[in-house]
């Protein structure tokens, strides 16, 4: 059992498809995942199930694994489980405020796709607009605090770190890509690198806010919540007022409520 | 008996024959890092304050609670009041805000009483949070009469 708990979930899905479908009915979606490199003792700790929850997972994944076999359920070492909707503490709170605006530009993502000729200026310009926002708004203003101060709480080697970290570097290369698309005019090419970061950043974005966050949250001493709440105040200071109110705008601008 | 009926001075005995649960041995040292204690005479210029993790918490609580020094004392800067009993609250509002501003608190947690007059402690210190400049994470924590804690929530 001490082997299948420290197996990267990759693996054991690739050995065991019926895990990805017992996982699924808990809300823990690592298929889609690129990297899946998180232990599976990891990722139930993370989803902070109930015990009877965290129970009936590992009697039925056992079930599929060890075929009749007697196997002793394992207790994984975790903070009381708190119930209720989720809260966040003020830092990740502002993180959780920044996702929004960020969602707000990868829903109009398709539909700009729909109806933006890249071969026009206009239609030029509302894609480098669209550039600006992800490069300047959701990759330095926001994920900078996450990479530059949020992770260095943390072990930054830990599994799930090093998967949202991937993310980042992979939303950047379609940006990468998009622009460079764009610059031929390859109209295809902007499409599916735009499509590919909003798919990619939406289920990115719903894993910290419903995942990632509430377990930093769990983890965190009030000091370091203080901390991080004082670095954040700080970062935001250096960055100035001006991204924050531009990114606001052309979120806004985008979405044709001005 | 309470003449005006209210919770929080309203009589109740909780005695019960079964013995009480708990590890019994060894002692546990003193969490507490300072004097006085009591909001009205702490100074938010003390060296204690600057910088620290403060826990406010109302006079009953540490009676209540156990563990109070080990859970929730440990590491923090402590300051105490009686939102129903004590006099001139409009100063602890002032304190509220010197304690962020002035010695620069990291955070403030709120440990209050399930009984209803025990929510002005944390009414103070939200006022207090608003009177002042610097933002601060806040926590208040609510525990019942037998020790238990009812809820924690961020506040700010």
């Amino acid at each position: 059992m001490d082997e299948l708990l420290n197996r990267p979930i990759k693996e054991v899905i690739a050995q065991y498809p019926p895990v990805a479908d017992i996982l699924n009915t808990y809300n823990i979606g690592c298929v889609p995942c690129q990297v899946g490199s998180c232990l599976l003792k990891d990722i139930v700790s993370i989803h902070n199930l109930g015990e009877s929850e965290e129970r009936a997972l590992f009697t039925q994944i056992i079930a599929v694994v060890y075929p009749g076999q007697k196997i002793v359920l394992p207790k994984l070492d975790r903070p009381a489980q708190k119930k209720g909707p989720l809260t966040y503490s003020p830092p990740m709170q502002t993180l959780v405020d920044e996702h929004v605006w960020i969602k707000r530009v990868l829903a109009c993502i398709p539909s700009m796709l729909n109806t933006t000729d890249i071969t026009t200026p206009e239609g030029k310009q509302w894609i480098l607009d669209c550039v600006t926002f992800i490069r300047s708004y959701a990759d330095k203003f926001h994920h900078a605090k996450e990479e530059d101060i949020l992770f260095k709480f943390f072990d930054e080697k830990m599994d799930i770190l090093q998967v949202m970290l991937t993310d980042h570097v992979t939303g950047r290369a379609h940006v990468a890509a998009a622009v460079s698309a764009l610059e031929h005019h390859d109209a295809k090419g902007v499409a599916e690198h735009l499509e590919g970061y909003r798919a990619l950043l939406t289920d990115h974005i719903r894993r910290e806010d419903e995942v990632l966050y509430p377990w930093m949250d769990r983890n965190l001493s009030m000091k370091q919540v203080g901390q991080l709440q004082s670095l954040f105040q700080e970062a935001g200071k250096e960055m100035g007022t001006e991204v924050e109110k531009n990114a606001q705008a052309f979120v806004e601008k985008l979405e044709g409520t001005r | 008996m309470s003449a005006c009926g209210c919770p929080g001075s309203a009589t109740q005995d909780f005695r019960t024959d079964a013995k009480t649960e708990g590890d019994e041995s060894g002692v546990r040292p003193s969490q507490l890092r300072q004097w006085p204690i009591q909001f009205h005479l702490v100074s938010p210029m003390a060296p204690y304050f600057q910088k620290a993790d403060v826990l406010l918490a109302a006079d009953c609580v540490a009676f209540a609670l156990g563990d109070f020094h080990k859970n929730f004392l440990t590491g923090k800067s402590l300051a105490i009041a009686c939102p129903k009993l004590d006099s001139d609250q409009a100063e602890y509002v002032e304190k509220i805000a010197s304690l962020i501003d002035d010695a620069q608190i990291n955070t403030l947690t709120v440990m209050i009483m399930q009984v209803p007059c025990c929510g002005g402690l944390a009414a103070i210190a939200i006022q207090g949070a608003a009177q002042a400049k610097r933002k601060i994470p806040i926590k208040k924590i609510v525990v019942s009469l037998q020790g238990e804690i009812l809820s924690e929530e961020w506040v700010s």
